[in-house]
């Protein structure tokens, strides 16, 4: 692993008590494996990871990464299972978790006003491990309705967790329950629809009309 | 072998006792070594190619600044101060600086003007180091026009970039290490940066700015054009020497690619930024790679 990625990893403990800023990446070297006695000055932190706010988007974008990479260490789990695991790692850090995706949503160019790839991104990721997880293996369209479902759910329980974290599982079960009761009714919905056509397809050629 | 023999005699008919300007390699070993290495497009013997880039410097030494000035059409101006701001220099307090293949002392002088004019700081010094005794002169003249001249602001210090005395550069002595179109010149790059390395203060930062290469393929070809035809062509008129401005336009197309370089740095021991071009990667290309920043930091 490069020292870069090392003082990424060792800065994520510190994300609870100095939240997403330049200063974690600082203050990381005091805990690398060979652990240095001095902080990062900030001229060594702009050159590894980049001025200003890059540098804690670089931060907020490996935070992310290693949340994804620790819901694939649970195979064998439900979907549910996965999300609420995903819901786990946010907790210590939840109070800087909405500034830190404010500022992905923030375009670096003024434009657009609001950049929502990363909140896509982050989201189609994380439906993407879990299905993986729960060893959901669909193919053609129903890949990709089954991962934007699951991305939506996530999306939405994740922002509920940040107002209200204890309710947050309950709140993504209800969702998850919902979702599976809807695709029950499209589901019926779509077979009544056939059923109907193919009655008045049946009426029409019994009636003679075309003869 | 006959071609190099060949040139090294040229080399040596053409030194010029004044303005001469020495590569920064490694002290010359009495035992004969059968490794070799690159001058421009040729492979010599690594104990000929001190002398030979020595010959090609003397030959330009009287018009280095022109010389910078033809290579890049006087953009190399708009690098370095570019180089300067990205470092900026006395931004976080007072620095101690050493300024490699520095000889003729602009980044020095724009180190200490960065610091004194955007940051009021008149402690960051800055030690200029080269091989080349004469190139130090010329710097030092230049400083006396200057208000820091005998100021403990700037020192100019004759010394090997891959073997610099501890005595005088002891261990984890400088918060930065500067080298702008030096480094491509030393015999052993990898021993180059060891150096830098260990000079360094832990958190400290090493800074290359060096000619690399051009990463957009019709950039490129205008590129190719220019360095081959006009460079060499400037050399005969601007100094009387083509086989000089030749070698230099051969060096920059030997010196390792961007992630090449960035890895080498790496290897030093230093951290770096991410495998890519730009703000937080490993290197920053100056107009599409003709020139390129590269940045490691001691951990």
């Amino acid at each position: 692993m490069s020292l870069r990625s090392q003082i990424l990893q060792a800065s994520f403990p510190l994300i609870k008590q100095h939240g997403f800023t330049r200063d974690a990446l600082s203050r990381a070297v005091l805990s690398l494996p060979e652990p240095r006695t001095e902080p990062l000055p900030e001229p060594a932190v702009s050159a590894l990871f980049g001025e200003g706010d890059t540098a804690r988007r670089v931060l907020i974008d490996a935070w992310l990464d290693e949340g994804r990479a620790r819901m694939r260490t649970g195979e064998g789990t439900t979907v549910a299972e996965a999300l609420k695991g995903r819901l786990r790692y946010n907790e210590p850090v939840l109070g800087y978790l909405s500034e830190a995706f404010a500022l992905l949503a923030s375009p670096r160019s003024g434009i657009p006003p609001l950049d929502v790839r990363p909140a896509i991104l982050h989201a189609g990721g994380v439906a993407d491990e879990a299905c993986y997880a729960a060893g959901i293996d669909t193919i053609g369209p129903s890949w990709y309705t089954k991962r934007a479902t699951l991305a939506a759910i996530y999306t939405a329980a994740e922002l509920h967790q940040i107002g209200s974290p204890g309710t947050a599982d309950e709140f993504l079960d209800s969702l998850l329950d919902s979702a599976s009761s809807l695709r029950g009714v499209c589901s019926d919905s779509q077979l009544f629809a056939m059923y109907v056509v193919k009655s008045w397809a049946s009426l029409i050629k019994s009636s003679g009309a075309f003869l | 072998m006959q071609a190099s023999s060949r040139i090294l005699r040229a080399a040596v008919k053409r030194t010029r006792p004044l303005g001469a300007r020495q590569n920064h390699s490694r002290p010359q070993d009495p035992s004969s070594s059968t490794s070799t290495t690159h001058f421009g497009f040729r492979t010599v013997p690594e104990e000929s190619k001190e002398s030979l880039v020595r010959g090609v410097f003397d030959s330009v030494a009287s018009s280095y600044d022109v010389m910078n000035d033809a290579m890049s059409l006087g953009v190399h101006r708009l690098w370095k101060d570019n180089f300067i701001s990205l470092l900026r220099p006395g931004s976080k307090g007072p620095i101690r600086v050493i300024d490699v293949a520095g000889g003729t002392g602009d980044i020095a002088l724009r180190v200490l003007d960065f610091a004194r004019e955007k940051y009021a700081d008149r402690e960051t010094s800055v030690d200029v180091v080269d091989i080349n005794g004469e190139m130090l002169k010329e710097g030092h003249r230049r400083f006396k026009k200057t208000m820091y001249h005998d100021t403990p602001q700037v020192a100019f210090q004759e010394a090997n970039a891959q073997a610099m005395p501890e005595d005088r550069f002891p261990s984890n002595t400088y918060d930065l290490y500067t080298i702008a179109f030096g480094i491509r010149n030393v015999t052993s790059i990898k021993d180059a940066l060891k150096e830098a390395h260990r000079v360094l203060k832990p958190g400290g930062t090493f800074a290359c700015l060096e000619f690399n290469k051009v990463t957009n393929p019709v950039l490129g070809q205008i590129y190719d054009q220019y360095s081959f035809s006009v460079i060499p062509l400037l050399g005969t008129i601007l100094a009387g020497d083509r086989e000089s401005y030749q070698y230099l336009v051969e060096s920059i197309r030997r010196f390792p690619s961007q992630p090449e370089f960035a890895r080498l740095i790496s290897e030093a021991g230093f951290a770096t930024g991410g495998n890519f071009e730009g703000d937080g990667g490993a290197w920053r290309d100056l107009w599409g790679g003709i020139a390129c920043i590269h940045m490691g930091v001691k951990v």
